[in-house]
């Protein structure tokens, strides 16, 4: 047998596999909390989550509470959750398009809620809308006021979400697609190119798939790729493990894995 | 590696529609990531059991340094498609195919005792692993399934989505002591340790789902699992290993 990425001395495959760790913190830009209708989950709470986060050395986790995108938990709630893992947990506050007055509500606290809150969650086609819908507008001007990344959730079915329509309307808001437009992959690309240099692929369910991440670094580069796992959807090693197994340059990697996120946010947040 | 062997249940090669890893990209692949060895099955099989078999079997010959174990595919009893039970296991001995798998649905039969009954006792009876990929989302069927031939040895290989599924899975875990559960998909945090835990590393099985995923991060996921070493090296290759040396072909 040959040699194993696993075994080439000095590399970050190397480093993780013998060490369960890098050399570098690693940023996971989506991320949930809480028990979820569709799935079990024994571990979800913030304890369990954060130690898991610990062992392999996620800096920062940026997430919106499960309970929350359905409508059970406001999201002042969320950031007490956050006060109790000051150096680890971050969150997204959940958008509910079909609550406006909460809406302007959680917008006029955000500014109090620095520095856990870092941004929007917003999901169009669990909450029956697309991007494009006005209910929006208001959460939309005020990232883009205020320069806020807005995580995205996409999947194939992007296209038909008014999703590129959108991104071009928002010149300054740093908007990351969760999940990369997931197999409407030229469609993901489309949206990073032909926006404002504002848009990001967020890489949640992409890593372990076969030569995609390969793919999408030649696409777009990745300086507009992003780490996520859904956690706890998603086991952080399995994720980790995905992206150092990906046909792609260390440079890449720590790109995914840290710059971009420190060339957005800064290291101190 | 020298620390940890792979022996991964769940690779697919082969088809003659799509253009599809063959042998040679397995065996690449496999060298890429560390992984020793491969239980492979052909891609296409849902095109017929035959030919799928005969060519699983040309591609396994393919690899001459003995990484790669074939999966054949079994057919209803009364037709006569495939050689009676002995004959069969005794061409798989020959093949160096090493588990069996069925597709009912393509092939459309039931998958019920009195129509394939008797070659999936005879494989019950000689411990023959069987792979079971063919009931993705379709849990009912799965269930009926596993309460038609509770003693025969199963390995659930279907990676139908990579969303975990404790809620369906958990119940076949319980009910049938060998039922394997293969790892390919199964990516919630904690799950794999939290698994073993329940239900003993004994039951669970290393698999990539090669080609549409890669080796390497389900390597990762059951090395950084949180178990001991001895229950990683059990789930990477060990339990495959003995399910298919315990095999009496
Ligand atoms: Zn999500």
């Amino acid at each position: 047998m040959k040699e194993a990425i696993w075994e080439k001395k000095g590399s970050l495959a190397e480093q993780l596999w013998n060490t369960g760790k890098l050399d570098f913190p690693i940023y996971d830009m989506h991320g949930h909390m809480g028990p979820a209708y569709g799935i079990y989950f024994q571990n979800c709470m913030p304890a369990d989550m954060v130690a898991h986060m610990k062992r392999i050395g996620i800096k920062h986790l940026v997430f919106s509470h499960h309970e929350t995108l359905t409508g059970f938990k406001p999201n002042p709630e969320v950031v007490e959750i956050c006060r109790e893992y000051p150096e680890h947990l971050r969150m997204y506050a959940g958008i509910i398009p079909q609550r406006t007055e909460e809406i302007k509500r959680d917008l006029a606290l955000f500014d109090s809620w620095k520095p856990y809150a870092v941004g929007l969650k917003i999901l169009p086609i669990y909450h029956n809308h697309k991007l494009s819908d006005k209910e929006y507008d208001y959460a939309l001007s005020f990232a883009d006021e205020r320069a806020l990344p807005v995580l995205i959730h996409t999947w194939g079915n992007a296209p038909e979400c008014g999703i590129y329509e959108t991104l071009c309307k928002y010149p300054n808001a740093k908007f990351f697609l969760a999940h990369c437009c997931f197999g409407a992959w030229e469609y993901a690309e489309r949206c990073v190119k032909e926006t404002h240099n504002n848009v990001w692929l967020e890489l949640t369910a992409v890593p372990g798939e076969r030569g995609i991440i390969e793919k999408l670094v030649g696409m777009v580069g990745s300086e507009k790729i992003l780490f996520g796992t859904d956690l706890p959807w998603f086991d952080e090693y399995q994720a980790v493990g995905g992206v150092l197994s990906a046909d792609i340059t260390e440079d890449d990697m720590r790109n995914i894995l840290y710059r971009n996120v420190e060339n957005i946010l800064g290291k101190d947040w | 590696m020298k620390d940890l062997h792979f022996f991964d249940a769940n690779c697919r090669i082969g088809n003659d529609l799509d253009i599809m890893p063959k042998t040679a990209e397995l065996l690449s692949d496999l060298d890429r990531y560390g992984v020793e060895r491969a239980l492979v099955r052909h891609n296409a099989i849902r095109w017929g059991a035959l030919p799928s078999n005969s060519q699983i079997a040309e591609m396994v010959r393919e690899d001459t340094e003995n990484r790669l174990v074939g999966v054949w595919c079994i057919m209803p009893d009364s037709c006569g498609e495939i050689p009676p039970p002995d004959q069969f296991f005794k061409l798989m001995k020959e093949n160096r195919i090493g588990a069996i798998t069925l597709s009912p649905f393509e092939h459309r039969y039931v998958p019920r005792h009195n129509v394939i009954g008797k070659i999936m006792d005879a494989a019950a009876e000689r411990k023959i692993p069987v792979l079971l990929d063919a009931f993705a989302e379709k849990w009912n069927q799965l269930y009926d399934f596993m309460e038609e031939f509770p003693k025969n040895t199963c390995i659930y290989t279907e990676a139908c989505g990579k969303w975990g599924y404790d809620r369906q899975i958990r119940p076949l875990l319980d009910t049938y002591e060998n039922f394997y559960f293969g790892t390919a998909g199964y990516w919630v945090q904690d799950g794999l340790a939290i698994l073993a835990k329940k239900y003993g590393a004994e039951r669970l099985i290393y698999g990539s789902n090669f080609p549409r995923y890669n080796h390497g991060c389900g390597m990762m996921q059951v090395k950084y699992s949180g178990l001991d070493h001895e229950s990683v090296a059990k789930i990477a290759a060990g339990n495959l290993d003995s399910l298919l040396k315990g095999a009496q072909l």
